[in-house]
């Protein structure tokens, strides 16, 4: 056996030689014969009923394929959590850029003037753009009113807990729209030929989810459609659902055709058409001692889904269980709901509606603490969930976290007592740049909610091929977060083999067991785990055969794969995903175990607000987490850092300018995400109390970072100005409006108490 | 990519002459097109109404930059890259060369050209408030020939110019009268690099016998077109600058701006930046000719010491007596660029052993006593610079002390950084970082972070 | 004059990429990221937003780094373009490639093409930059995944190891 350890050393990334050399191919580097270049034409309006389709004649229609509804051999929907999306609009229209048709042809060249040049004429519907129209169903546009989910979340007796209050604080908190931006674009290829049936390859976060799609789509049996993920660009979440979409798309092109076709969007185009981060709005009424203890509250978090319902009850769960954050709530109510708007609809995102409920919780911490008295560290101190208690779904927290002392160590690392009374003595004396320091403390719960992975019933599988090489089958697809590379060091860890020999199965429908889909910071926790148990079982198999000791070297156990392979043709261990006993969800009251494992952070942001500009900067950023168990160093760190910046592009660049429903601003010149010149450095740093649910002890991390860096920079900005802002994105232009208020309002106190 | 390729010509002729023939044939048939920048993103929106294109890139009629004593010609078909590279620009006209760093990434400042900058016209181009406050001149060449006007009005309205059909701007002309001026630029955009520019300022002030003498303020992005500021301008000239003046300067620049709200940002957020725009930029010209007079006087008296005292004065902003020594040697210097330009050469050529020798006139980040006695002056820095170091935690400091041992272990000097502004932790992510380092790259790392304290050293001393 | 489209002619359109001289059969206004992408399969130069941002297009031409998505193919004519695909010959490009990977400076790899283009360009021009010179000639390439910080110290990487060759 290898003493030394691969897990917990950065490897070298598994694809990551083609990568760096420019050999990794993405779906828009492959060529198929035949191949023809797929078009979406789109409504323009927000909502109604297509009257007429024309095509001018300034096109020759006979070089192209058309596809409508009507071409729809099976169900006209994309199937999700239901089936209210259409495929492709048929009658009515509920949200802009929804499909309506398709085009292909061989030169993509001549698409963008075919695309202009069908004229859709329509009876335009009255449409509803905002939450709050939503809510008081200025029109109805989804079911009878507009709402595609609710939950309750109930612990206690928060009525009493307001009757006992020394102090009830009340807030509202909003967050926008966040285009995830990946670099690389959607994009599918689809085939389809009579015996095989249909192949899908593209960019995509969920194999199995495409699959299901178009089983629906076309009515053909399971094993006539393949989709094959290959390179994928980024994804955050953002290649969650859609890619079933335009996987569908390419799909009936490629039917009518009879030809591949590639569709592949450009970068307008996806950032107008596809699903973005749900805006959200939180309200809080919190009862507190005069202590600064939390006795109890009410809050309501609501979520806008856009026009059809895909998975927005997921994100409002994610986002209500999260929206008490790492606190010990003795009572809570939590009314959470999605509803519809004329919008494309929104979609998943790093978080998932966990930046959202948070973001909202922890700059209502800093106002509660401002309302009692204490500082921001001393109001969390005294609510941080203890070992034994629990949270607000009254799930136990079985795990020696020690939050006062992780908020220690995040404040040690970033200085933070002596800048906060550095700062204030600076701004003092400065009147063009004020600088602020504030914090987050937060917890994200890993995997699927509640029964979630049980409903999922993940299965891997881990085969020897006859090389002795190990590969790992699973659905569970890399775009950056380092999928390929963590599982294949815990089959060699959990066997004792070199890294170098295992390698994983491209994900292909075909070849690969459903792993579930790759959300939910799942995959190295819940997926590894069952990759280690499956490959515990090919060992199992050698040593029961007699083809391996119980002690053996690398190249032991590879002679002896090879032996069972030549001698039985076949050497494959699967594994399904078993419900531990101690997770117990309740899915009626939503209470209990709603994740497997928690992991915990504190981030701590430093800010220069420039007063001649109005622009808020992050000068340096503490990283702090309590992950189980760092897998990868570089890896992990690489995962914090790119969430942080997400994290600090939702808080002060990221706007989505819609009208009518439409992005406005769907170009990289005009949507704006941090260049290299706008991030601090942000300097992470890792705490492992294991983990039993989840592989060699990790948790899930890629989702956590994107829970911290937004409220903490907000704080640090009220720090900085003594001004509240509850409101993201924070904007140099909303904080000059707020900043020249104040100056109205107190130059208007002033003359006032000048008349008196 | 929404154009189709197959509906587009370009032709790209070898010369001049040729161009403008074309263009003289068919009138507004031929759109040219130098980088690229601009044109190619509109054809790329499918957005380009124009099928027939001719490049003028690289032409080298157009892209070459003439000196001569009065003014500076630059070709239109100059990249921002080739002004950046300029001594000249770099030196006389700092508000055209900070604007072609402004502009885009690296790769379209390699592309994009200054003609292109001003054909285009877009109210929010970079270089254009740089060429109204240096009161530019254009040549505009045809088949016909060729004209001088004034920048100032080329551009009559929202991305209208003055251009006729078949003309081409061959060269930009600034009059090289403006060394005296302190410049002043800032660009307000959504991100520190790749913004297109929310509001923007290029200004030149001069302050003679107390008051201002003249002051040019120019800015883009707050009308149709670039804009100078002629109330602002006007009530600021002839005065001395004081709050009162900078007030008021501030409210006529918020109040004569003609801003929008548009996709970018809102009227109100521009009007009000504008206005702290020039607030800023009199302040600094005010604080400039504050440092000048010090400075003047301080290097004055300098100027006329012994060698030997000279060197021994500036010694404390370095450490190595041979730098020193040739400080001095390089006088009479009059201004504090002067003396910066020549404590950046002289230090790049000394050898490792006069660098060597100032790493050590420094006390270990942590401490106040240097392994090597130094001055009381150099001290005295020392302990401001550290500041925040000794605010930091006893435990903090500690570790540092253990750190700053583990480095002297390795290289056997003391770890130098310039520690100004810089936390205790941020120094030791810093210290260990630099352990990695191999031993030249080490040595350089130490060596730029001493160029950076005599800098602020120098500063300080002009100032004193 | 009428700006009616007709179809216009493709012409040949000569320069060398990666050393190697090619001749294309083109319309002059295709981009040159698409010519070298789809005419001559050098995929390693991505696309990323069509617009000169984001700076996944970038090659060097005639040793300056441009964004190839902005360039019409007769402007490359008698040009020599170094791509992703160049860089494999090229020892101080290796050390970089070696560098990404061992830092993390390749998370989807979208960029990544790009990023080394612009980091070997930068060293070539500064071949022991600070970093914030690595900060500022990285500006033009956006990176959605990493946060920039493993790229720039793959870069720091690369010019330390550079130095001591």
């Amino acid at each position: 056996m290898k003493t030394s350890s691969i897990v917990g050393t950065s490897v070298p990334r598994q694809e990551g030689r083609a990568k760096v050399t420019g050999q990794a191919r993405y779906v828009d580097d492959i060529t198929l014969p035949n191949m023809l270049h797929g078009a979406t034409v789109r409504s323009r309006i927000p909502r109604g009923k297509i009257k007429t389709i024309t095509f001018a004649s300034s096109i020759n229609w006979n070089e192209f394929t058309i596809v409508t509804a009507a071409d729809i051999p099976g169900k006209n929907c994309i199937t999700l959590i239901e089936d209210d999306q259409p495929c492709l609009a048929d009658k009515i229209i509920n949200h802009p850029e929804e499909p309506i048709l398709l085009l292909a042809h061989p030169d993509r060249h001549l698409l963008p003037k075919a695309v202009e040049a069908v004229h859709i004429e329509y009876d335009s519907l009255p449409a509803i753009f905002t939450l709050e129209e939503s809510e008081r169903q200025a029109q109805q546009i989804w079911g009878v009113d507009n709402i595609f989910k609710t939950y309750l979340i109930e612990k206690g007796d928060p009525d009493a807990a307001f009757q006992n209050a020394d102090h009830i604080v009340e807030a509202e908190y909003t967050t926008g729209a966040q285009e995830q931006l990946y670099i690389e674009n959607n994009g599918m290829i689809a085939a389809f030929d009579a015996q095989q049936g249909l192949t899908v390859w593209g960019s995509m976060q969920c194999p199995y989810y495409i699959h299901k799609a178009l089983i629906k789509l076309f009515a053909l049996p399971a094993d006539r459609v393949r989709v094959v993920q290959v390179e994928t660009g980024g994804a955050f979440g953002g290649k969650e659902e859609y890619p079933s979409m335009i996987a569908a798309h390419a799909a009936l092109l490629a039917q009518k055709s009879g030809k591949p076709v590639k569709i592949v969007y450009d970068r307008l185009e996806d950032m107008a058409a596809t699903t973005k981060r749900h805006p959200s709005r939180t309200r809080h009424r919190t009862a507190v001692t005069k202590d600064g203890k939390i006795l109890g509250g009410e809050i309501d978090f609501t979520i806008d889904g856009g026009a059809y319902k895909t998975l927005s009850p997921v994100v409002l769960s994610r986002g209500a269980i999260h929206a008490g954050g790492a606190y010990y709530w003795p009572s809570i109510r939590i009314r959470a709901k999605a509803v519809a708007t004329n919008a494309p609809p929104q979609g998943a995102f790093r978080g998932f509606g966990a930046p959202q409920s948070l973001f909202a919780l922890e700059r209502h911490m800093d106002r509660i603490a401002q309302v009692v008295g204490l500082s921001p560290e001393e109001i969390r101190r005294r609510n941080f969930l203890q070992p034994g208690q629990t949270t607000t779904t009254s799930q136990t927290v079985n795990e020696q976290i020690d939050l006062n002392k992780l908020l220690d160590r995040a404040l040690e690392l970033s200085d933070h007592k002596s800048k906060k009374e550095q700062f204030a003595a600076q701004n003092q004396l400065s009147t063009t740049r004020k600088k602020g320091i504030g914090l987050a403390t937060f917890l994200h719960g890993a995997g699927f909610t509640g029964s979630g992975e049980r409903y999922l019933g993940s299965i891997v599988g881990v085969e020897a091929c006859s090389d002795g090489i190990l590969r790992i089958l699973v659905s569970s697809t890399e775009f950056g977060q380092g999928t390929n590379t963590v599982l294949c060091q815990i089959v060699a860890e959990a066997l004792g083999i070199r890294y170098e020999d295992v390698a994983i199965a491209q994900p292909d429908t075909h070849e690969v067991p459903n792993s579930g889909p790759t959300v939910a910071s799942r995959t190295v926790m819940v997926v590894g785990k069952l990759v280690q148990s499956a490959a515990a079982g090919i060992k199992k198999t050698l040593t029961a055969a007699g083809l391996l000791e119980d002690s053996y070297s690398p190249e032991q156990f590879r002679a002896a794969c090879r032996a069972y392979v030549t001698q039985h043709g076949k050497l494959s261990s699967l594994a399904q995903y078993e419900q531990p006993n101690d997770i117990v969800w309740d899915e009626e009251k939503y209470q209990g175990s709603a994740y497997a494992a928690f992991a915990w952070a504190v981030y701590v942001a430093e800010v220069t607000v420039d007063l001649t500009t109005y622009t808020a900067t992050v000068d340096d950023f503490v990283a702090l987490q309590e992950i189980g168990k760092v897998l990868h160093p570089v890896l992990a760190k690489g995962q914090i850092i790119g969430g942080v910046a997400q994290g600090i592009g939702f808080a002060l660049y990221e706007k989505v300018v819609w009208d009518q429903g439409r992005m406005q601003n769907g170009q990289m010149t005009n949507y704006i995400m941090p260049t290299s010149a706008d991030l601090p450095n942000i300097r992470v740093y890792f705490e492992e109390l294991g983990n039993v649910h989840g592989a060699f002890g990790a948790k899930g991390i890629g989702e956590l970072p994107m829970d911290g860096p937004a409220p903490a920079i907000i704080n640090a900005i009220e720090d900085a100005l003594h001004v509240p802002f509850n409101s993201i994105p924070l904007l140099p232009e909303d904080i000059f409006a707020a900043l020249e208020k104040r100056e109205v309002r107190e130059v208007v106190l002033s003359s006032a108490r000048g008349r008196e | 990519m929404r154009a189709n390729p197959a509906e587009y010509d370009l032709v790209a002729p070898r010369t001049l002459p040729v161009v403008l023939s074309l263009l003289a044939q068919e009138p507004g048939a031929w759109l040219p097109i130098a980088g690229g920048t601009d044109v190619m993103v509109q054809y790329s929106a499918g957005k380009l109404s124009a099928r027939n294109l001719v490049s003028i890139w690289n032409l080298s009629e157009l892209r070459k930059i003439e000196i001569s004593t009065e003014e500076i010609q630059i070709g239109a078909g100059c990249t921002y890259t080739d002004l950046l590279q300029h001594e000249i620009v770099n030196r006389e006209f700092p508000l055209l060369s900070r604007a072609a760093g402004w502009t885009g990434s690296i790769a379209n400042q390699n592309r994009g050209t200054l003609g292109g900058n001003i054909v285009n016209a877009s109210p929010a181009a970079d270089s254009l408030p740089a060429l109204l406050a240096y009161e530019a001149e254009l040549l505009l060449v045809s088949a016909s020939g060729e004209r001088r006007i004034p920048y100032a009005g080329f551009h009559i309205a929202y991305r209208k110019t003055q251009l006729a059909p078949g003309e081409l701007i061959r060269a930009i002309c600034l009059k090289r009268s403006f060394s005296g001026y302190y410049a002043h630029a800032r660009k307000v955009g959504a991100r520190n690099a790749q913004a297109i520019s929310k509001v923007s300022l290029a200004a030149l002030g001069r302050i003679a016998d107390g008051v201002v003498d003249d002051i040019r303020l120019a800015m883009g992005s707050v009308a149709p077109v670039p804009v100078r500021l002629t109330e602002a301008e006007r009530i600021v000239k002839g005065k001395s600058i004081d709050s009162e003046l900078i007030h008021l300067a501030r409210a006529t620049a918020a109040a004569e701006v003609r801003p929008i709200d548009d996709i970018r940002s809102t009227l109100r957020y521009r009007s009000a930046v504008a206005g702290n725009l020039v607030a800023e930029f009199l302040e600094q010209l005010r604080a400039s000719h504050e440092r000048a007079g010090k400075s003047s006087a301080v290097l004055a008296r300098w100027n006329v010491l012994s060698v030997d005292k000279a060197a021994e004065e500036i010694l404390p902003c370095c450490g190595s007596k041979s730098w020193a020594r040739e400080m001095a040697n390089r006088r009479p210097v009059t201004d504090e660029a002067s003396i910066l330009a020549a404590c950046d050469q002289i230090w790049e050529d000394l050898p490792e052993s006069d660098w060597l020798e100032a790493f050590r006139s420094h006390p270990r980040i942590g401490e106040s006593r240097s392994p090597v006695s130094s001055s009381a002056q150099s001290a005295t820095w020392s302990g401001q610079e550290q500041q925040n170091v000794g605010l930091a935690r006893e435990a903090v400091k500690a570790i540092l002390a253990e750190a700053n041992r583990a480095y002297e272990k390795r290289f056997n000097r003391i770890f130098i950084v310039c520690a100004t502004g810089k936390s205790a932790p941020e120094i030791l992510e810093i210290l260990r970082r630099r352990l990695q380092n191999d031993e030249p790259t080490e040595l350089h790392e130490a060596a730029e972070q001493q160029r950076q304290i005599a800098h602020l050293r120098l500063k300080k001393w002009l100032t004193l | 004059m009428t700006n009616a489209p007709r179809a216009r002619a493709k012409c040949e359109i000569s320069f060398t990429v990666n050393g190697k001289p090619e001749t294309v059969r083109a319309h002059p206004m295709a981009r040159l990221l698409d010519v070298l992408r789809f005419d001559l399969g050098l995929t390693g130069t991505k696309e990323g937003c069509g617009e000169g941002e984001c700076g996944s297009c970038s090659v060097l031409l005639d040793g300056a780094l441009v964004n190839s998505c902005l360039i019409p193919a007769l402007q490359a004519t008698g040009t020599h373009i170094l791509t992703i695909e160049g860089l494999a010959q090229d020892a101080r490009a290796q050390l970089l490639q070696q560098s990404f990977l061992d830092c993390g400076g390749a998370q989807c790899g979208i960029c990544t093409p790009g990023m080394i283009l612009a980091a070997h360009h930068l060293l070539h021009k500064k071949s022991q930059p600070t970093l914030d010179e690595i900060r500022e000639g990285l500006s033009g390439n956006l990176c959605r995944c990493t946060g920039y910080m493993q790229i720039f110290e793959a870069v720091a990487d690369a010019a330390s190891r550079g130095a001591s060759t």
